[in-house]
């Protein structure tokens, strides 16, 4: 027993343990209902793309306005913005394609943020931005993670029906009089808002982690969309209640924590799933292979 | 033909950039009947479905729908696309499909009430997936993806069903069966508007024809609208190499 409150009980003691718990489940609920989004649109990449631009933003938000969620907040803004527009601009009005436009776009954007990290000296520390640093969500910063989960479920919930047709079918949605482009700019901004939210706790780079693994995971195993939202957010708790604990344990950044153990519910997933997994797609070729050597004996 | 027109065209032209994609079509399409939309490729029949269903601008012209303007919140109409791009693999059952069918006009918040589901299962029946409700959409085949989004239409409570090319891609059995509850849906005074390839299938199956070529060549009973005459005129310049008759 005593081993048992040493392992769980003994870190979410401290304060500090506790906004970051607290922030990561906040963030497992946005993260789990914008993933299934993510993953159904195949958007994945896209979203990772997305990630590593808002570096400079966020960079150069802080060294101008100082550290705080609301500088940094506008400056992903309009980092992912000028991502989004100038990438879709290239890919209209050249012979560039989507994907060749947002994978430059975001490879210089990421390289000038690293820039400016490394420009702005000791006054911020890289690998914290990169990785995140569970020791330095605020108050505040607490209090913005909140406001995102909160508008993204709100959204959610209001626009279940919308976002199904969306997500499934965009001509019948069409045909039903809604508007895809409001989908799309209020689920870019969703994804940025709650991405800018996780970079305390995540780091830039695997701050897609606790959107893009909890969904992936529970596509594996569910047949209804709605189960898939709620599988995803449950996914996305235990792993990154895990992950927090790993984190104090062992000292390695919580992002990576995190994010290793919700990759390790992914591969189990990906492996032992009785419908989608590999093994049993395995076992069911294999069984058919069988048979057919019998008829034909 | 007996009964009243249900779309009227007059003039309609609609241009793509600089590419006339129809041009001053003027014609009626009657209630209740079974209407194939006839012409070669790029003849301007997907152009024409969605024009009915009030999706393109118009350059010139007009369509009326009864005696207002088609819009695309109308649950009178159902389209289905060429090709059917949804995602097969999207968490989602067959009944569930079908339920969509209510959204359009129960908006976001209306109550899905036991009546609904009652419409649903209707639905359903009508085009014979009661038993496949509960799978996941994979599961079906062909013929079965397409009955299911035909049953979302009924259950959207349409009446004038918009098809692009629903033979493509059916086996025997599958298309028997589509024109066997095409005929039913004719018999309850259901309209059926479909861009079709395959001559011979709208000589022994469609009462209407439209006969397509940007311009309008003909239209009206199909007997009279696909005379040699008239397909020489939608068909013959565009493959002289060919020489004879599609």
């Amino acid at each position: 027993m005593s081993f048992l409150h040493d392992l769980v009980v003994e870190p979410f003691g401290y304060e500090f343990m506790q906004r970051g718990l607290a922030s990561a489940l906040l963030l497992s609920v946005s993260g789990g209902l914008l993933g299934s989004v993510l993953v159904l649109r195949r958007l994945a990449l896209m979203g990772d793309a997305l990630t590593h631009s808002l570096l400079p933003g966020v960079a150069l938000a802080w060294m101008l306005l100082g550290q705080g969620p609301l500088a940094m907040l506008v400056g992903a803004l309009a980092a992912g913005l000028i991502t989004v527009l100038g990438s879709a601009l290239l890919s209209r009005l050249t012979r560039l394609k989507e994907d060749a436009a947002f994978g430059s776009f975001f490879l210089v954007a990421y390289a000038a943020g690293i820039a400016m990290v490394s420009q702005a000296g000791t006054r911020i520390d890289l690998l914290h931005f990169l990785f995140g640093n569970i020791l330095g969500v605020g108050p505040s910063d607490l209090g913005l993670t909140a406001a995102a989960a909160g508008v993204t479920l709100a959204a959610f919930l209001l626009a279940y029906r919308g976002i199904v047709l969306e997500v499934f079918d965009p001509t019948f949605s069409r045909a039903a009089g809604m508007r895809g482009g409001w989908f799309y700019a209020g689920f870019l901004s969703l994804a940025v808002l709650n991405l800018v939210a996780a970079l305390q706790t995540m780091g830039v780079i695997l701050a897609l982690g606790l959107f893009l693994l909890p969904a992936a995971t529970a596509y594996l195993w569910c047949d209804r969309f709605g189960t898939m939202l709620g599988l995803s957010v449950a996914v996305g708790m235990v792993g990154s209640t895990s992950g927090l604990t790993m984190s104090y344990h062992t000292g390695l950044s919580s992002g990576p924590a995190i994010v290793l153990c919700l990759g390790a519910g992914f591969l189990g997933s990906a492996l032992g799933s009785p419908r989608y997994g590999l093994l049993s797609s395995a076992k069911r070729a294999w069984r058919e292979r069988r048979s057919i050597r019998h008829t034909t004996d | 033909m007996a009964g009243h027109d249900i779309f009227r065209l007059r003039d309609v032209t609609v241009h793509y950039g600089n590419r006339a994609a129809l041009e001053g079509v003027t014609t009626q399409i009657p209630c209740g009947a079974l209407v194939a939309l006839v012409g070669p490729n790029g003849a301007g029949k997907s152009t024409l479905l969605r024009a009915l269903l009030g999706w393109l601008p118009l350059t010139r012209g007009e369509i009326r729908l009864g005696d207002k303007h088609p819009s695309h919140l109308n649950p009178r109409l159902a389209y289905l696309p060429q090709r059917l791009e949804v995602d097969w693999d999207f968490p989602i059952s067959v009944r569930e499909v079908v339920a969509q069918g209510r959204w359009p006009s129960l908006g976001l918040f209306g109550r899905f009430t036991a009546a609904e589901w009652e419409r649903v299962d209707r639905a359903l029946e009508e085009l014979d997936l009661t038993a496949l409700a509960g799978e996941q959409i994979r599961r079906l085949s062909g013929g079965q993806q397409q009955r299911m989004f035909l049953a979302r239409a009924v259950a959207q409570g349409a009446d004038i069903f918009l098809l692009d090319e629903p033979f493509n891609g059916l086996d025997l059995a599958a298309s028997a069966e589509l024109l066997h509850l095409f005929r039913r849906w004719l018999g309850q005074g259901r309209t059926v508007i479909a861009a079709i390839h395959d001559l011979p299938l709208v000589r022994t199956h469609f009462s209407n024809a439209v006969l397509l070529d940007t311009h309008l060549i003909a239209a009206g009973p199909t007997i009279e609208t696909l005379s040699d005459q008239n397909l020489d005129l939608a068909y013959h310049r565009r493959i002289p190499v060919l020489g004879a008759r599609p």
